[in-house]
Formats: C-alpha cells, sequence, structure tokens
C-alpha cells in the first residue's frame, strides 16, 4: 500500500514536470513548418549585405559585420567573402542600406551568383542605465530573400540582453556571455562578443545548408517561434 | 550501494552524451573573427598585415586537419593581392575558391577578369 501511494506521487511529480516544461515558455514550431520555403528552393549561396543600423551607435554597423560571416557558414551554406563584396557594393555606391532596400534582389543573382541575399538590422546596440542596474542589449534582425523568387525565406531576430550591474544569470547563454566578458575584460563596453551570441540565436533556427551534415534532415528542429506574441 | 554505482552510470550516460553530441566543427576559422575586427577599429598596415597572415595562417590549418577551407576565404585573400597588384597570386587564389566552392563560380570569374586587366607587380 505504501508502496502504490509512493509510485502515484512520483507520476503525479512527473506529470507535473512534464506540464511545466510543455506549458511553460513561448510556442514551438519546427523549422519545416515556418520556413517550408527553404527547403522547396534549397538555396545554396548566400549574399551579406552591409546591415543596417537602425541603432543609436554610428559605428555598430561596421563591427556587427565582423560577425556574421563565421556562423553562416557553420549552418551549411556558401557565404560569399563579406569583405570582398562589400568592397564591390560600394564601388557601385550601394552601400547606404536604403539603397540597398530599394534595389531589386535579382541583381544580386545576375552579378555574383547568389541564391539568397541576407538582410540584418541592427535594431538595438545599447548600453541603458537605470539608477541602479545596467544593461547591455544587442538586438538583429536577420532575413533572407530569394534571387530567385522575391519571397522571404527565413527570417528571426537574436537578441541578447545583459546585466552588466552583476546580478546572477541561470541560463546557459547567460553563462556562455558571462565566460565571453571574462575572457575580453575590457574596461569599455565591447559589443562584439554579445552580437556573436546574438547571431548564434537566431541562425540557430535556420534551416541548414548542403555542407551541413543535417541538409534537409532537419524539419522536425523546434525553436521558439516569434510571431505571435 | 546499488543506488550509487546505478547513479554514477546516469551520470556517465549524461556526461558521454553531452560530448558525443556537440556538433563536429565543420571549419577552421582560425583568428579571423579578431583580425578582421581589429582592421575595423583601426585600418593600418599592421593590422591588415595580421588578417593576411589569420588567412593564410586558416588555408594552412585546414589543410593540416583535412577541413575544407571555409567559404570565402581563399575569396578573400586573393583580393588583397588583387589590391597589392599581385595578379598571379589573385588568380591563384580565385581559381581555388571556385574550385571548392562552385557556387562562388559567377563571382570568382569576374575578378579574375579584373585581375587580368592589371599589370603584374610581384
Amino acid at each position: 500500500m505504501h508502496r502504490i501511494k509512493r509510485i502515484a506521487c512520483l507520476c503525479l511529480l512527473l506529470c507535473m514536470i512534464l506540464f511545466m516544461l510543455t506549458s511553460c515558455g513561448p510556442k514551438m514550431v519546427t523549422k519545416g513548418d515556418k520556413f517550408p520555403l527553404m527547403y522547396e528552393e534549397r538555396p545554396v549561396s548566400i549574399i551579406i549585405l552591409p546591415p543596417m543600423n537602425e541603432s543609436t551607435a554610428a559605428d555598430a554597423k561596421e563591427y556587427y559585420s565582423t560577425t556574421i560571416q563565421e556562423p553562416i557558414s557553420f549552418t551549411g551554406y556558401y557565404v560569399f567573402p563579406y569583405e570582398v563584396t562589400s568592397e564591390i557594393l560600394q564601388m557601385e555606391g550601394i552601400y547606404d542600406a536604403d539603397l540597398l532596400k530599394d534595389l531589386p534582389v535579382t541583381k544580386f543573382r545576375e552579378y555574383f551568383g547568389a541564391d539568397a541575399v541576407l538582410f540584418t538590422t541592427i535594431k538595438k546596440w545599447d548600453l541603458s542605465y537605470i539608477v541602479i542596474a545596467s544593461t547591455l542589449t544587442v538586438s538583429i534582425d536577420c532575413e533572407l530573400k530569394s534571387t530567385k523568387s522575391d519571397q522571404i525565406l527565413w527570417r528571426y531576430n537574436g537578441t541578447v540582453v545583459v546585466d552588466l550591474s552583476g546580478g546572477s544569470s541561470s541560463s546557459v547563454v547567460g553563462l556562455i556571455v558571462k565566460t565571453i566578458v571574462t575572457a575580453i575584460n575590457t574596461a569599455s563596453a565591447d559589443y562584439v562578443p554579445y552580437a556573436r551570441v546574438a547571431n548564434y540565436r537566431a541562425l540557430n533556427t535556420m534551416p541548414y545548408g548542403k555542407y551541413h551534415q543535417g541538409y534537409l534532415r532537419d524539419k522536425e528542429q523546434k525553436f521558439p517561434d516569434q510571431e505571435k506574441k | 550501494m546499488k543506488r550509487r554505482s546505478l547513479m554514477s552510470l546516469l551520470l556517465f550516460l549524461i556526461v558521454f552524451s553531452m560530448i558525443s553530441c556537440a556538433p563536429q566543427r565543420m571549419y577552421y576559422w582560425g583568428d579571423y573573427s579578431n583580425t578582421l575586427y581589429a582592421v575595423r577599429k583601426d585600418a593600418n598596415d599592421e593590422t591588415l598585415l595580421k588578417h593576411q597572415k589569420a588567412l593564410e595562417q586558416i588555408i594552412e590549418e585546414s589543410n593540416t586537419r583535412n577541413l575544407r577551407v571555409p567559404p570565402g576565404v581563399y575569396a578573400e585573400l586573393g583580393y588583397i593581392y588583387f589590391k597589392q597588384n599581385k595578379k598571379d597570386m589573385a588568380v591563384k587564389y580565385f581559381d581555388l575558391e571556385a574550385k571548392t566552392y562552385p557556387e562562388s563560380q559567377v563571382l570568382m570569374s569576374r575578378l579574375t577578369q579584373a585581375a587580368n586587366a592589371k599589370t603584374n607587380k610581384d
């Protein structure tokens, strides 16, 4: 009798844990459901455009652009060398964000041979001080557009908010961020390591490309949905 | 006693799964983002040379580790030679990029054309 009670108790606990795990947090979606066009069109090559800067930091664009090529390569796509393509664009007189937005994306297929164009927008790149706490925020909107169909293939936002006042953070990413902070150890706020984490968060949801071993096998991978909040 | 060994087995399994699930690094990027960041902060002969060295080191290390050289690295190095008017070296690396990644063909042939239009300065 005692034993049955104990088992029932355990079952209840397990149910509660499961319930908490499923009900808490944002709605989860799969890569296949959210970004079906990625699996239909199967782009292979991506050209990264100079970021658009909507933050208050004028130098954000220059620094952010050093962080994006590497992580995209790890998702399995051919990434055009940003240092080369951005200079070509600049020579053509299209370095400005507004000009880029208006340019037909098919041009990038003609000139570079790119299957898709990655637009990045720096939404936030700042420090804010609130009485006793200071937080650093890096927020990046990413959008991948097809040069074939002109459709949006993938879109996600990566945001990192770091409490600089020394409060404890329990999340794994928080820990990673902390380690990076200690490693860099500069007096001035260095945003680049956080930008890397923001990129990682966003690119985590991008279906893998041809050079990744999980190519076309990641449709069931889940991530938090961002559209309906 | 039995419980203890069970616990240690469980712990072992968890640790093991964490190790084995870690994704295989596809590419070696070396010091790339750091040297590039230094160039952005202050582009001078020293930082530029360091970045060029980082690119060369990526190629070397990738080859010894039997990894594919990351996308864009050959091309970026070729472009540095292109700007230094070292035409033959530039063409060599544009060619390597195109061979490693056929997706880059369109841009690489464009760059090769531009390089060939230059006069060599070795």
